[in-house]
């Protein structure tokens, strides 16, 4: 199984955590995505080393300047990735995961589909099938 | 089941109703029935920045067909309307059961319709989301959970609108002071002691209020339906 982690800022330290416990598997291979607004993933990696298993195989990738959903989606094809995870940075006042315009347009998108799972720091698109 | 929340351009009805009075701070859809020939009774929440009478708020609407104006029990600048409309002129709500989706709370309030419904999973989602796309523009998500079961479907307010005139005027101002004051805070921020010198009235008067309210509250959730 593939999982793509988006990284949209370096204090997802939650987020991160919450995914390599509760969703990735073993023998999985996990892919840190981040937005070029993300220069650097250190402090992360270093918050989160302990967690390390040493049977996942780990990338950090990162999206284009000026990226679009289409580039991510694609980039998901090509890592035939089965999961999106996706940091959910603010609850909304009756606590439900606040939706930004990432993961809106990821969201709505014509050409990905599958099951949508709300964590506590993460939501969870899995499952994933592509059309197009 | 996927609960969500979006937001959408005002619109149909509520917009109408938002537009008549500048005193109109939010209006909710408490429930909707269908009548006839495409119609729908519609019963609302309206709120407004200040106390009005039932007259200027029927004066206020000529060209509506409002059934009932009624003053909430809770809130002075609070009305129950009850009008009768054509479904087109609540097109969320017709989209929502359309595509059967569940509406929970239909709001209009600072030119934005705020609507929380729930899906069955995630194409439905975007099925729903692109029919509101194309009848209102665009549509904003703003939060989502997930959920085991469907919920209560509109009519949050229920519980308000049940208890309108099952309190006495003393009982509720008693309520709104423990309330106000923090006292069914956990842990509790004030005393039955400090919220009797704040009304002026002794602590077992005070105590009484407060069981007669706990009282009828029981009643509503375990008595007889009426």
């Amino acid at each position: 199984m593939t999982t793509i982690i988006i990284i949209k800022s370096v204090d997802q330290e939650p987020t991160v955590r919450e995914v390599l416990e509760s969703v990735v598997d073993g023998d999985d291979t996990v892919c840190f995505l981040r937005l070029p607004t993300v220069r650097c993933l250190g402090s992360l990696v270093q918050a989160v080393n302990p967690m390390i298993n040493y049977g996942v195989d780990y990338t950090i990738n990162c999206l284009p300047e000026g990226y679009d959903t289409a580039d991510l989606v694609e980039f998901a094809i090509d890592v035939d990735a089965n999961r999106i995870c996706i940091g959910i940075s603010e609850k909304t006042l009756t606590g439900k995961a606040r939706i930004d315009d990432l993961t809106q347009s990821i969201l709505l998108h014509d050409d990905i589909s599958g099951d949508v799972v709300v964590g506590d720091h993460a939501i969870i698109l899995e499952e994933l099938d592509y059309d197009g | 089941m996927l609960r969500f929340e979006f937001q959408i351009r005002l619109a149909g009805i509520l917009s109408h109703i938002l537009d008549v009075s500048e005193q109109v701070e939010s209006i909710e859809i408490d429930n909707a029935l269908p009548v006839t020939d495409g119609g729908v009774f519609l019963f609302l929440t309206v709120k407004f920045d200040d106390t009005v009478s039932e007259t200027d708020i029927a004066g206020q609407l000529p060209d509506m067909d409002v059934v009932n104006v009624s003053q909430a029990a809770v809130n002075s600048q609070m009305y129950y309307l009850c009008v009768v409309t054509e479904l087109a002129n609540v097109s969320v709500l017709s989209l929502l059961t359309d595509q059967q989706a569940i509406p929970h709370r239909i709001v209009g309030e600072d030119s934005q319709l705020s609507v929380v419904a729930s899906v069955r999973d995630w194409n439905h989602l975007k099925t729903v989301a692109n029919t509101i796309e194309d009848e209102h523009g665009s549509l904003e998500l703003i939060g989502t959970t997930q959920t085991e079961s469907v919920g209560f479907p509109l009519g949050g307010d229920k519980i308000k609108q049940s208890m309108s005139g099952k309190l006495s005027d003393a009982q509720l101002e008693v309520l709104e002071m423990a309330y106000q004051m923090g006292y069914f805070k956990v842990p509790q921020e004030v005393t039955a002691e400090e919220i009797a010198n704040e009304l002026d009235i002794s602590r077992s008067t005070l105590s009484e209020r407060l069981r007669r309210v706990e009282h009828n509250f029981c009643a509503l959730l375990f008595g007889p339906r009426q």
